[in-house]
């Protein structure tokens, strides 16, 4: 702004906004720190925190905040020029088990072991694509906007994919996650998920579980990919610090491995979710999801005991605490679907377009939700009921399980976009 | 039983209409390919053959004792493949590092410590040495075995056979959080920790290897999987940061002792969506409750708060974690008929209440339209603090409690 | 010392990486004699031995037999048997069929039933699973 800016940070995020600071080129940024948190507070509790001190120099608040517009700077504060942050040396020399210990000490992990990444491992990696290793292959934030991105080549996904203990057929697909830029592990007080839905070939070419246990520990190419996501979000942007990267205040169990979800094609009576979005059927796709978190759909009211279930009903029912600024990715098991194209839903689009018309929420109550809001621009009157989500394509369906039960699972998460795995192969 | 004569029908047979549920008794054994009702005449009427009418004891084989000599990298792959991992890399485990492993513990390597069954079979039996290989694998460190101990102690697997895809819980109270340096602040039930990562992992794999658990189409039939059983939900309650008493002193512990808590459920929600999380004095109990709109009852409900909305309730004045619960088993309610549309009600509680068994006698006979509480008793829910204070976020996990044990008697 | 070289998965690589990549023995892919050879262990646990149970005798013929049908709670289990009884009904009149829900959830055992179906029946089918 060119003009003198205190900063006030709650005392919460004082890592981040140190080091934030740094990252951006102001180390030395007169930040003044109240205690926390701020929201929910009287005006009374206010007033003392102002009268109080800064928690983090135990100096007089607002005394400090005057200081730092009035005070003259210091040589150090008036610097400019570039720096270059340092990421270490390109290779590590040690015993398997002390490099273990290197690599987790040096939060480069997820925490659990890894397949060290030799120039052997990394070679035959890079086998597993035309690509040249060199080959830049995106940018990557840990909160786009609120940190600088850093940008990584093929080579990089292919430490990255050999650590988390991928082999190379999985690497196009890695490459294509890679390629979008999305971090697994993005930045927010809220603690996100991310998901990725896979359709086309490369799901039996990798041998991938869409069937009983699909998204559980059973399979090495759902697990590892999964992993690898996360492995990348921390070293491909220095995403994932506790306190610096990563502020969701309890964080989330689905940040290990992910949701990978290979669409169940064969046993679905519907259109695959990526020629949905104008892919050919025979193209191997990844598109991503993100929001709150997933739950399952045995949940608060029953279907009654009918010979053929209301599953739609179920679905709208479970949206009730959702989020609507994210939509409602609904993952069915194929009996699910075909029990739901018995009962006149031939589409995705059909079942859409019911729930969009039938998931009703009260006006007053939209009013009072955090990550939802009103239709914009119309004046509703009080304590009309309106649709929950704006639009039939906020509900997004994936087929996927092994028909042991018609269950569902039902998340709170947006559609973001859909790449190509074939180019990367 | 091993040549029992099971006839099958095609699947399902739960969304299917009369006509279609009348075709399959006309048609065919989809296994054999033989008529359906012949089949089954057949299995009631034809003589036994020798084998059927075996008696005797059959001892099941695990393998050899050890794997190898081999390379790492070989060895990797043959835990991989033989199913005795979650698909990712492991620590092979040595004699030399299960050796280390049974440092963290005073108990003998071939002292029993427990049974476990993934489903409907008999249960596995596994020494201290045997749990011992499996937290080697999961990349454990010996300080953490005697909580990898206390949890395989219980018996509770946390993969299990049912084709609901169950999500499974533990929660850690006492000194040990600070000792092995367990994340409860921001972050805590993440990927960041590496006592709450490889704890959790240690829970999933010891299931599979200690009780043959976790084979799809065998012995973990869950129809979609859940990604929470890689890791578990690993809570190390934030008792520094909050104003009530720790989860395993409402259990009848020791502040002092050191307890793991498991639960088990369908998962865990996120709360930012209910309603009133806008408003600038938050009620986070109704917000809670209006969470709990799509819980099943059946399984219990526990809060996973951040300190900063336990403090919150705490000014408000629920002092304690029971006076909280007792508005939250009071004001979450349903209606009879939402009750008894539920397929867990109609396979578990409709034969409880035929039996007399109260609360379920009692709301079976009630009108559609009457209103009784979500949960059968008030101990269904429970409350448990963890986060870092960076926002007053919460979760609630459709989770019910099973068993505390203490994680002391383990060292 | 075995001695690894593990590359660093964040960025940058270039002349350095170069140098020091030279200092790996080359390692054929699978178990090359330079590799060292070690043992794993055996992560299972004791499964219990089993009991083999003799099956019942069977009726050789149905004919004026009474067959009990048992719902075990299964969601559609219920359903199915109905189309059995009808079955029985339409194609071997002479067998008596009984319908039995068996009381408890499904994994619960039921002592009475089978207590009656052994005084009263001569045979029985189960329905399992939904």
């Amino acid at each position: 702004m060119g003009i003198p800016t205190a900063p006030l940070v709650t005392i919460a995020f004082k890592d981040l906004a140190k080091s934030n600071a740094a990252k951006r080129g102001m180390p030395l940024e007169r930040i003044c720190f109240t205690p926390h948190p701020v929201w929910g507070k009287s005006e009374a509790q206010m007033y003392e925190y102002l009268e109080g001190k800064d928690p983090v120099s135990g100096k007089p608040l607002m005394k400090e905040v005057v200081d730092a517009l009035t005070s003259p700077l210091t040589a150090d504060e008036s610097k400019s020029g570039t720096t270059t942050p340092s990421v270490g040396p390109p290779t590590y020399v040690d015993t398997a088990d002390n490099l273990q210990q290197y690599f987790l000490d040096n939060g480069m992990t997820d925490y659990l072991p890894i397949i060290i990444p030799t120039q052997e491992k990394v070679d035959a990696m890079l086998k597993g694509t035309s690509h040249s290793p060199d080959e830049v292959l995106g940018k990557m934030s840990p909160a786009k906007g609120a940190f600088p991105e850093w940008s990584y080549t093929v080579k990089h996904a292919a430490i990255n994919a050999v650590m988390a203990g991928a082999t190379p057929d999985y690497f196009p697909t890695l490459l294509a996650i890679a390629s979008t830029g999305i971090s697994a592990l993005f930045s927010s007080t809220n603690s996100l998920v991310s998901a990725a839905v896979i359709n086309g070939p490369v799901r039996d070419k990798l041998n991938m579980n869409y069937g009983i246990g699909a998204m559980g520990p059973f399979n090495q190419a759902n697990s590892s990919i999964g992993r690898a996501w996360t492995i990348m979000s921390r070293n491909f942007c220095d995403g994932g610090v506790c306190g610096q990267t990563y502020m969701g205040s309890q964080g989330n169990v689905v940040n290990f491995s992910n949701l990978i979800i290979p669409e169940n094609e064969k046993d679905s009576p519907w259109t695959p979710f990526h020629v949905q979005r104008g892919f050919k059927k025979e193209e191997s796709v990844v598109s991503f999801f993100m929001g709150f978190g997933i739950s399952q759909g045995q949940g608060g009211k029953g279907l009654g005991m009918k010979p053929v279930p209301h599953f739609h009903e179920a679905i709208s029912w479970n949206t009730t605490p959702f989020a609507n600024m994210y939509g409602a990715l609904v993952l069915v098991d194929p009996l699910v679907a075909n029990g739901l194209g018995d009962l006149g839903y031939k589409t995705k689009e059909d079942l859409a377009d019911w729930l969009q018309k039938n998931t009703l929420v009260n006006i007053n109550d939209i009013k009072t939700m955090l990550f939802s809001g009103p239709p914009r621009g119309q004046q509703i009157p009080d304590g009309t009921m309106i649709p929950r989500f704006a639009r039939a394509d906020m509900f997004n369906f994936v087929v996927v399980g092994g028909q042991t039960n018609p269950y569902h699972q039902i998340a709170n998460m947006r559609y973001q976009l859909s790449v190509s795995i074939d180019k990367w192969t | 039983m091993p040549h029992e004569r099971i006839t099958f029908t095609p699947h399902p047979v739960a969304s299917k209409t009369p006509e279609q549920l009348r075709a399959y008794v006309e048609g065919n054994d989809p296994v054999s390919g033989k008529p359906m009702m012949k089949e089954i005449v057949d299995a009631l009427t034809l003589p036994l053959t020798d084998d059927e009418k075996k008696t005797g004891m059959v001892r099941v084989s695990v393998g050899p004792e050890k794997y190898g000599p081999d390379t790492a990298r070989n060895l990797q792959q043959f835990y991989t493949d033989n199913g005795m991992t979650d698909f990712l890399p492991i620590v092979v485990p040595t004699e030399e590092l299960v050796t280390e492993m049974l440092a963290g513990t005073s108990h003998k390597p071939d002292e029993l410590v427990g049974k476990m069954a993934g489903g409907a079979y008999p249960p596995w039996e596994y020494n201290v040495k045997q749990v011992a290989i499996n937290a080697v694998m999961a990349g454990c460190k010996p300080e953490y075995f005697p909580t990898i101990l206390a949890i395989a102690s219980s018996g509770t697997p946390s993969l299990m056979s049912s084709t609901n895809s169950f999500a499974y819980a533990a929660v850690i109270n006492g000194p040990i959080r600070d000792k092995l340096d367990m994340n409860y602040g921001i972050g805590a039930l993440g990927p960041f920790a590496h006592p709450n990562a490889t704890i959790g992992r240690a829970w999933t794999l010891l299931s599979k290897n200690l009780a043959n658990g976790g084979i799809p189409g065998d012995t973990y039939m869950g129809s979609q999987g859940n990604n929470l059983n890689y890791n578990n939900l690993i809570i190390a309650e934030n008792e520094a940061a909050s104003p009530w008493a720790p989860f395993h002193v409402q259990k009848g512990f020791k502040a002092g002792e050191n307890v793991v808590s498991l639960f088990r459920g369908l998962g865990i929600v996120p709360g930012q969506g209910a309603r009133g999380t806008s408003t600038d004095t938050p009620k986070y109990e109704e917000q809670f409750s209006d969470l709990f709109s799509v819980f099943t009852g059946f399984f219990g409900g526990l809060v996973v708060a951040d300190p900063l909305i336990a403090q919150s309730l705490h000014e408000r004045g629920y002092d304690t974690k029971e006076k909280l619960i007792d508005w939250l088993y009071k004001n979450t309610t349903q209606s009879v008929k939402d009750y008894k549309g539920r397929d867990f009600a109609y396979g578990f509680d409709y034969p409880r209440s035929l039996k007399g068994l109260e609360p379920y006698a009692t709301w079976y006979k009630m009108p559609d339209d009457a209103m009784i509480p979500r949960w059968p008793h008030l101990d269904d829910i429970n409350v448990v603090v963890v986060g870092g204070q960076t926002n007053a976020f919460f979760q609630c996990g459709c989770l019910s409690y099973g068993v505390s044990v203490s994680i002391d008697k383990w060292m | 010392m075995l001695s690894l070289l593990g590359l660093s998965p964040a960025l940058l690589a270039g002349a350095t990486a170069e140098a020091q990549q030279k200092k790996i023995s080359s390692k054929p892919a699978k178990a090359s004699a330079a590799e060292p050879r070690i043992e794993g262990l055996n992560p299972k646990g004791t499964p219990p031995p089993i009991q083999l149970i003799p099956m019942a005798p069977r009726l050789g013929s149905l004919d004026g037999k009474t067959v009990y049908l048992v719902d075990t709670g299964f969601e559609g289990g219920g359903f199915l048997l109905n189309q059995i009884q009808l079955w029985f009904n339409r194609n071997m009149p002479s067998v008596t069929v009984v319908f039995k829900r068996k009381a408890g959830p499904y994994a619960e055992d039921d002592p009475a039933l089978w207590k009656e179906i052994k005084e009263k029946g001569h045979a029985a089918i189960m329905a399992i699973g939904h």
